[in-house]
């Protein structure tokens, strides 16, 4: 019964983008700019800016009026503009400062709420989820992808908006204070501006992404050579790794020089002076036709000249806002997806024994064709061990994942106790297996803290568990013994120690069914003993899936699993493996230099005849 | 030349006028071009000055009502200007892209070329991660400033012509224009250092809020089976918010700039009008060049900008410069005193005295002695710090040894011409290094002319061909980073195979001490066996078959030999070796794994 549902297993508050992320990415990225308080916020943005582009020009016009003021040697008039222009002046500064406030604060709530989305949205999803995801990949959209869609407010999108009132109210005041013919200049530059700023960008697009993309590759490559410098000089390759390099900085370079010239042929400015250049003309001839005075003239060519400030201002935004879509896709992407895996609420919630039978299983990945685990048949009983052996790939942590339900079996099925997998409610199966994986995740926290993650203790409890593990050495040697902190800035443990206070764990919420991913490895005796010691308690009165290369515990489980390429080439005991799998043979044969008779009691022949 | 002491301080104090006397000694191969650049610069600049002026002029004969035609010949000729100016700036800019882009092309081939150089000791002090940050991005920075620089030489000239012109009509007016530069320097310059503070702040919040949603999702398996997810968003909500606030703060300060430089702007502005209007009443200067100065204050913010912003940009650039010629600079400690070829070489090893020291005031070997025969397989044992990777790279010539000998086939190994030397030294480490590229590619690295034919036979002898066949696309398989694809055991092999290909005279193996599925294991037992099959073989053991195996073992203690013999002797002897067995060997032998279970209940 596999039922498709999306249940969300953490949800701490309402969640009020819910229906925008399943709209569409614009959909989703303006309800978070209209979100709340920001309505407000917005409506103060428009407003100064549309008030800031008014101020800006007004100025001009009154500066064209003092000039003929001034020419009229009208000097009450000249004192009374003066005074408004000093009152303008100083509005204007502040004005701005309001706007780019408040834009910030839509731009700085957009990160933090949209991250703060993401997180929420994926803690709630559910396991199965998480084991398909590389960190790097949730932490690129939870960081970088966040920060894009800050910028996309601001500077991008105010910008533009102040790009859009900056060239507009100005045409507006030419039309209302001087001869409406005056806005033939400006209109054509905006329309020649718009279609050399497409053009451009379409032309620059692709280069900067050229360079960016060459620059990652010389980084690569330079990083590879260092990291393996030790090989590099030991085959006296020096002069191989250098062509490499001076390949990679070869395109670079001439990516570099593209863009400049690309950059350089930045139209726009020049359209600009020519255009204002034509425009003194016309309103010279003007002048000559008695219908403009030289006050408005100077007034006139002050305010084409605040045209210049967003004809510079644009080459840098469209970058932003395109960076900005595919940030927004991509974090919704993640956010959209949806898990296989039935939680099963209403399925049997039982304590576990521990007997796990693996009846025809065969699993291949979601998205693949080829079966990673082909045709698996064993029975283990409750409280038993089973080690799990092979090279790396042949399927032994895919193995373990079903038994937990991460995945469920593309073929066959794995009961439990008697019951499939599947008809458990998730959280009790879940609850009941503990694992323990190969790279130790500890949280950065105490190590009192991690040993009871999952189940309160008293430090009592937590030093006799810690004593079971083998770590209790360790850690009283440790500053804060049982409180020091791990992580970065706290103290930095060997894999070997990360391993037993996760064992520990283990003891103290005590789960039916362990699997242990043992890949540790001891230089020394003492610590060989100590890792040792540790597993084999941790594997008494449970059921425990091993997947380990130690001999001493390969050699005592209660069955051996030999998985290559997803099949069970052997199983059985240590004694069955030695008389069936010839490879089984020839490790111990190899590794201790035994003669083959010695390893097998009475010979191969007699086991052979078994 | 203690190693440790240079290496560690590779970075260097240059001053000022060494700098940018290396700096342009980078430019002199591109003169020409240079000198294009600045002419144009200069000329760009020109013609964008003189534009008001001609509008000035022009205003003015607009009032004496001069005669139209002139006035549009005039316009004709400003028109012309803006044109050349664009068309000069145009030139300007392709060349100085061309020949920046060819100095940073130069620096980065020299930075890497000196590194690729140095020896392990430098590399054993200093990050990968750090250097490539030098090469690739500082080099960039420089860059970066190198046009910066340029563009303020031509803010600077626009600006000194202006104010020639302008103080040539008003003095007093001039002054106050004037007035402006040092209030936006000073401007600039606080909101510089405190943006710098306040960026600081804001990238240490969002590090902490990093840390925390890494942690999480790395954390979920187990936070959900034991449904702590509520824990998790707590943390991270607080940091969260925190980040918010401050980089809000960050962010306002930032956005003050603009409308302070604006308001500088606007005083200055009310100062020209109220005595530029004074002095056109009282005929001192007439409206042309009353509107030349409201012009000025326009046309010199950009340049003031550029010039505030050019001196913490110009110090960051000099320091990058700095930090690459450093890297260009330092010296190899390693450096041979001869060229003798050395051909195949039979592999007989000589250490004669040897004295070496990795660090000041600690000798790794003081007097150490030791001869091996052709062929023959030694294995190296001993406590941490013994000196037994010492020993290894010190004969593939990693490091330099300060006194004493170290002599193959009888020539000193300073003698030889360095890169033959290292082809006849096959060395495999602990933790083998691929690169990402084919399990071919990797097994042909220093053997490029080698057939597909070599490449299987190579792994057929080092432990077998067939595990190759279970790869996705078999020798085409790519291995990714570090060869990360393949488990530790596989790396090894591939890493046998290769040295198997090179067929060195001498074998130097640092044996992995990770841990390695058994059937693997098998496999590197057999490719180890055959690699040390007549020749000789240096191993530093962590494998009790490897010490059983070979035809002589070496006890190190703190750099010296304390016993030599086969296994069996040193056991007998029930000392040093007795010792170093117990505790590093012996839970690899059969008799311990047979007991672990015998207290199996």
């Amino acid at each position: 019964m596999q039922n498709e549902t999306s249940l969300i297993e953490f949800s701490p508050e309402k969640d009020p983008f819910r229906n925008s992320r399943k709209k569409s990415s614009r959909r989703w990225i303006l309800a978070h700019i209209f979100h709340d308080t920001n309505k407000i916020f917005i409506f103060i943005v428009l407003f100064t800016t549309i008030l800031t582009a008014n101020l800006a020009t007004i100025i001009f016009v009154f500066i064209g009026n003092a000039i003929t003021a001034i020419l009229n040697l009208n000097i009450p008039i000249f004192m009374n503009i003066f005074i408004i222009i000093i009152i303008l002046s100083f509005t204007n500064p502040g004005m701005r400062l309001a706007n780019f406030m408040l834009r910030e604060v839509i731009a700085q709530r957009m990160e933090r709420d949209t991250r703060k989305e993401f997180f929420i949205n994926l803690l709630g999803k559910s396991q199965s989820f998480h084991d398909q995801q590389k960190i790097g990949e949730l932490m690129a959209r939870a960081t970088d992808d966040v920060r894009t869609l800050n910028y996309f407010i601001s500077p991008a999108v105010s910008l533009i908006l102040e790009s859009f009132t900056d060239l507009v109210v100005p045409v507006i005041y030419i039309a209302i204070f001087y001869p409406v013919q005056l806005i033939i200049e400006p209109i054509i530059f905006v329309i020649l501006f718009l279609i050399a700023l497409r053009s451009y960008i379409n032309k620059i697009g692709p280069i900067s992404f050229d360079l960016r993309m060459n620059f990652g590759l010389m980084d690569a490559t330079l990083n590879e050579s260092l990291t393996g410098i030790e090989v590099v000089k030991g085959t006296a390759q020096e002069d191989r790794e250098i062509r490499k390099y001076l390949y990679n900085i070869q395109k670079y370079k001439d990516a570099f020089v593209k863009q400049g010239i690309v950059q350089a042929k930045y139209l726009p400015i020049l359209l600009l002076a020519l255009i204002i250049t034509i425009a003194f003309g016309h309103s010279v001839l003007l002048f000559y036709l008695g219908l403009m005075n030289i006050g408005q003239i100077i007034a006139y060519l002050g305010i084409l000249n605040l045209l210049y400030f967003p004809t510079n201002i644009s080459i840098f935004v469209f970058a932003i806002i395109r960076l900005a879509g595919a940030s927004a896709k991509r974090i919704l992407e993640y956010m959209n997806m949806e898990t296989k895996i039935d939680e099963n609420i209403n399925g049997v919630i039982k304590k576990i024994q521990g007997q796990i039978l693996f009846e025809n299983v065969s699993f291949k990945y979601p998205n693949s064709k080829n079966f990673v685990l082909k045709n698996l048949n064993f029975e283990i009983q409750p409280g038993k061990t089973v080690a799990i052996v092979g090279t790396t790939g042949a399927g032994k942590t895919t193995l373990t994942k079903l038994i937990t339900r991460l995945y469920d079996v593309s073929e066959g099925r794995i009961l439990i106790d008697g019951i499939d997998v599947r008809d458990y409610a998730l959280k009790s199966l879940r609850s009941q297996i503990s694992f323990i994986e190969q790279d130790v995740f500890l949280f950065s926290s105490s190590i009192f803290d991690n040993i009871t993650f999952g189940r309160i203790g008293s430090l009592d409890e937590v030093i006799e568990v810690a004593k079971q593990a083998q770590a209790h050495e360790f850690i009283s040697e440790l500053p804060d013994e049982y409180y020091s902190e791990i992580g970065e800035r706290g103290v930095q443990l060997s894999g070997g120690e990360r391993q037993r206070i996760a064992i520990a764990r283990a003891f103290l919420s005590d789960p039916p069914v362990l699997i242990l991913d043992d890949s540790t490895s001891a230089i020394d005796s003492k610590t060989e003993d100590q890792i040792q010691f540790a597993i084999r308690n941790i594997l008494r009165n449970r059921t425990t899936f091993l997947i380990t290369h130690r001999l001493s515990q390969i050699r005592w489980a209660d069955l051996i699993l030999v998985l290559q390429n997803g099949e069970l080439i052997a199983m059985g005991t240590h004694e069955d493996l030695l008389c069936n799998s010839e490879e089984y043979r020839k490790i111990f044969i190899k590794k201790f230099d035994l003669e083959e008779q010695k390893l097998i009691k009475g010979g191969l022949e007699e086991c052979l005849s078994d | 030349m203690f190693i440790g002491l240079e290496a560690e301080e590779y970075d260097r104090v240059y001053s000022t006028s060494t700098l940018i006397r290396r700096i342009f000694s980078y430019f002199s191969p591109y003169k020409k071009q240079m000198i294009l650049v600045i002419t144009f610069l200069i000329i760009s600049s020109l013609t964008s000055a003189i534009e008001p002026v001609i509008i000035s002029i022009a205003i003015n004969m607009v009032i004496s009502s001069v005669d139209f035609t002139i006035i549009i010949f005039l316009i004709i000729i400003i028109f012309i200007l803006t044109g050349s100016s664009w068309i000069f700036n145009y030139i300007r800019q392709k060349y100085s892209a061309r020949v920046i882009g060819s100095v940073i092309y130069d620096i980065r081939k020299n930075a890497q070329n000196s590194v690729l150089n140095l020896d392990l000791s430098f590399f054993d002090k200093n990050p990968t991660g750090k250097i490539v940050s030098r090469i690739n991005t500082d080099s960039n920075d420089f860059g970066d400033t190198v046009d910066l620089s340029i563009q303020v030489i031509s803010s600077v000239v626009v600006l000194i012509i202006l104010i020639i012109i302008v103080s040539l009509v008003n003095f007093i007016l001039t002054l106050i224009l004037l007035s402006a530069i040092p209030l936006f320097f000073l401007g600039t310059l606080l909101f510089t250092k405190f943006a710098r503070k306040m960026t600081l702040l804001g990238q240490r919040a969002l590090a902490s809020v990093n840390s925390i949603i890494k942690e999480s999702f790395s954390g979920i398996q187990i936070a959900k089976t034991f449904r702590q997810e509520s824990k998790l968003y707590e943390k991270f909500n607080k940091v969260n918010k925190q980040a918010y606030s401050v980089n809000l703060r960050r962010a306002f300060t930032l956005n003050a700039i603009f409308p302070s430089l604006n308001l500088i702007q606007g005083v200055v502005l009310i100062l020209l009008l109220y005595f530029g209007g004074n002095y056109v009443i009282t005929g001192a200067i007439n409206i042309g060049e009353f509107n030349l100065f409201i012009q000025s204050l326009n046309l010199i913010f950009f340049p003031l900008l550029t010039i505030a912003s050019f001196w913490p940009q110009f110090q960051s650039g000099l320091s990058a410069s700095e930090r690459i010629f450093a890297l260009i600079d330092t010296q190899p400690v390693v450096v041979q005193k001869n060229d003798i070829k050395s051909g195949k070489l039979k592999g007989k090893v000589e250490i004669q005295n040897l004295i070496f020291q990795y660090d000041k005031n600690k000798n790794v070997f003081e007097n150490f002695s030791l001869k091996i025969e052709p062929g023959e397989s030694v294995a190296i044992v001993g406590h941490t710090g013994a000196g037994k990777s010492s020993l290894a790279k010190l004969l593939a010539r990693f490091y330099e040894y300060q006194g004493g000998e170290i002599l193959i086939d009888g020539t000193s190994i300073r003698d030889y011409n360095l890169k033959e030397y290292r082809r006849q030294i096959g060395l495999i480490s602990q933790t083998p290094f691929l690169w990402a590229d084919t399990v071919e590619n990797n097994i042909k690295y220093s053997n490029e002319s080698a057939s597909r034919d070599d490449v299987k036979q190579a792994l057929e002898v080092s432990g077998g061909y067939e595990w190759i066949e279970n790869l996705p696309e078999g020798l085409d398989t790519d291995v990714r980073e570090r060869g990360n694809l393949l488990s530790m055991g596989q790396r090894q092999l591939v890493v046998f195979a290769r040295v198997l290909l090179e067929n060195p005279s001498i074998l130097i193996l640092d044996e992995a001490t990770a841990s390695i599925d058994p059937f693997t294991e098998t496999k590197i037992q057999d490719a180890l066996e055959k690699t040390i099959e007549n020749r000789t073989s240096i191993i530093i053991a962590h494998r009790l078959w490897t010490v059983r195996h070979v035809d002589r073992i070496v006890v190190l203690d703190h750099g010296t030999i304390v016993e030599e013999g086969d296994h069996d002797e040193l056991m007998k002897l029930g000392g040093y070796y007795a010792n170093l067995y117990t505790v590093y060997f012996r839970h690899q032998s059969l008799q311990y794994i047979e007991d672990m279970g015998k207290s199996k209940v």
